[in-house]
């Protein structure tokens, strides 16, 4: 971390905290903006999980979905939304206990299987329980300004940004990557890596419990509740991060930008044909920059300025995603 | 004492389909080691080409699986070229897996929505003169186009043991995943192999949506539904173990309706979920793991 790259970020940062307050952005764009915010917490979520830890989660959607519905009625029962959010993420790890520990004893694609399994699981009970719209009183609605959701949004996800940023870089953050490099010869190594898979589990529940608060605070009445629990919401974080780079930290940011705004921009001009075309573009990022937009722009740029193939055998190493 | 044999009645039905549902995501999982999430949508492409021959020429369902087979084995054919065969290039199985679940993940999303703008996103099903009539066996009443999936899953089953236990493309499948390397140099075309094994794969995914279109309905974007049934009778069966599909597909739809008599409807599925996930927990090579795949 130079002088750059601070600058850069507070460059960022202060471009979206200052131009909401001096003149109206309109709605579309704020709400847009929102939605940019949920996704990069989310795809930092599953990034922690999938791209550090190698541990495919495929049951996102539930911690997702558990912050919503947590969130919702904490908040609505009275208690102030600073307390309901973070109650909302813990709510989150409390159903990564439960889902957790079962299914980290997996390997390999049956983690993936067993979360996804749990999540539709949860889904099903979730739908089962609230068969009626939810909505908060009307007093709620009358105070409703898209200001400060776009605020709390963006709080949250610079949050998940460093928390992401610190934890990879501590010494959990080692033996997460070790646990996804080479599970076993970690173990003989010393790390604990059920302890690191856990660890690692917990954080990312409570992102995306988080993130699910912030979606209960922007959405005030909610049809189908456990529509919070589809698998839609695994999946589209998931490719946010993988279109990005899995396993870096502005790979899932970039993913997310790419999701958002460009399928805002699709769905605008093309109607109900822009998700073929999106799924199109999935699978060329798949196929051909295996490491996602950030790993492959590091390897061109490597190849480019030929420097350091030392260092580009350290890179493929810390981009292999499985 | 009636309702309870009228529930497992269907439950064995249900259970075949769900048997026939997997046979191709297995074939394709558990045998070449691609994991295919698009299988449910292949399955849903399958019962809207059924569909269609019956709304558009008036082929009834049951007899216009041939040509379902046909294109659906073309198409498998063309998912293969395209999807699957750079994959084979990767290090390491584990890479592979993971590689073709992302691939196909964006798969489901260009085909969900192609079919959605081609067929709209309403609920289809066919109506045939028999649809909805039933056969009373043993005190208990079966639909006849349940009767007929459960035909058609035995029989697409046993086709396939006999081709993969009794013919050299079998043996070539077997030898191929074994060691591809090493089949490669005993003069198997390894990747001609794969092609046509990926072929059969969907195909079987579109008989299975042919029996779905004929007895219950599709809808574009119902295919995430039937993956987690194939996932669910896969680890039961256990991977690669694909003479297991069938009896573990009746074992998921016997549990499904116990569950039914049990619970009560709308946590069937959770039931079977959470029975699948004590399985994957307990014994994770499969139920009907044989002793030799086990360690």
């Amino acid at each position: 971390m130079n002088w750059k790259k601070l600058s850069i970020i507070g460059v960022l940062v202060i471009g979206f905290v200052v131009p909401p307050l001096i003149w109206d952005i309109g709605t579309s764009a704020l709400n847009l903006l929102i939605m940019l915010f949920i996704y990069i917490i989310l795809a930092q979520s599953w990034n922690l999980m999938g791209g550090y830890t190698g541990q495919i989660n495929l049951g996102l959607a539930a911690f997702f979905g558990c912050g919503t519905l947590v969130t919702h009625f904490i908040w609505k029962a009275g208690v102030a939304f600073y307390l309901a959010l973070p109650a909302g993420g813990v709510a989150a790890m409390g159903l990564a206990v439960i889902i957790g520990l079962p299914t980290l004893r997996l390997k390999g694609m049956y983690f993936g299987i067993g979360t996804f399994a749990l999540a539709e699981v949860c889904r099903i009970v979730v739908g089962n329980t609230f068969h009626r719209m939810l909505q908060m009183p009307s007093s709620y609605v009358a105070s409703y300004n898209l200001i400060s959701r776009y605020y709390v949004a963006f709080v949250v996800a610079i949050v998940a940004v460093v928390v992401v940023y610190f934890v990879t870089r501590s010494k959990l953050g080692l033996g997460m990557v070790a646990v996804r490099d080479d599970e076993t010869a970690a173990q003989v190594t010393g790390v604990n890596t059920f302890k690191c898979k856990v660890l690692a589990l917990f954080i990312s529940a409570l992102l995306a419990g988080l993130a699910g608060g912030v979606f209960a605070y922007l959405r005030l009445s909610f049809h189908f509740i456990h529509m919070m629990f589809s698998p839609v919401w695994t999946f589209e974080p998931l490719m946010a991060a993988i279109i990005g780079g899995a396993g870096t930290l502005v790979g899932p940011i970039i993913g997310s930008v790419f999701l958002v705004v460009l399928s805002e921009i699709f769905a605008l001009k093309l109607g109900e044909a822009h998700l073929i075309i999106f799924g199109f573009l999935f699978v060329l990022v798949v196929m051909y920059f295996p490491y996602g937009l950030v790993g492959s722009a590091d390897r061109i740029r490597q190849r480019i300025t030929r420097v350091g193939s030392r260092i580009s055998k350290d890179r493929r190493r810390r981009y292999f995603l499985f | 004492m009636e309702i309870v044999f009228q529930t497992m009645a269907t439950g064995l039905l249900v259970g075949a389909l769900y048997g026939l549902v997997a046979l191709g995501f297995a074939l394709l999982m558990g045998v070449m080691k691609f994991l295919n999430t698009a299988h449910g949508t292949f399955i849903i492409l399958g019962g809207y080409l059924s569909f269609w021959l019956l709304e558009l020429w008036g082929i009834d369902p049951f007899l216009s699986l041939p040509l379902v087979v046909l294109a659906m084995f073309l198409i498998g054919i063309v998912f293969y070229k395209l999807a699957l065969s750079p994959l084979l290039k990767l290090p390491n199985i584990g890479m592979r897996i993971n590689s073709s679940m992302l691939i196909t993940f964006g798969l489901i999303w260009v085909l969900d929505n192609t079919m959605t703008v081609l067929w709209t996103p309403d609920v289809r099903s066919i109506m045939t003169p028999y649809t909805g009539q039933t056969l009373k066996l043993f005190g208990v009443r079966f639909s006849l186009t349940g009767l007929g999936g459960v035909g058609v899953a035995v029989l697409v089953a046993l086709a396939l043991y006999f081709i993969f236990s009794r013919t050299y493309f079998g043996k070539h499948i077997r030898a191929a995943t074994q060691d591809a390397v090493a089949a490669s140099l005993c003069g198997i075309n390894v990747q001609r192999t794969y092609l046509f094994s990926c072929g059969i794969a969907i195909a079987l995914a579109g008989v299975a949506g042919m029996v779905i279109v004929s007895s219950y309905s599709i809808s574009s974007t119902a295919g995430i539904g039937w993956l987690s049934s194939a996932f669910v009778v896969m680890v039961l069966a256990g991977e690669g173990n694909i003479n297991a599909i069938i009896p573990a597909g009746v074992l998921l739809g016997l549990i499904e309706s116990a569950g039914l008599l049990v619970v009560g409807v709308p946590y069937r599925q959770a039931v079977a979920l959470m029975v699948f996930i004590v399985v994957l927990m307990i014994k994770p090579q499969g139920l009907f793991a044989k002793k030799e795949y086990g360690s």
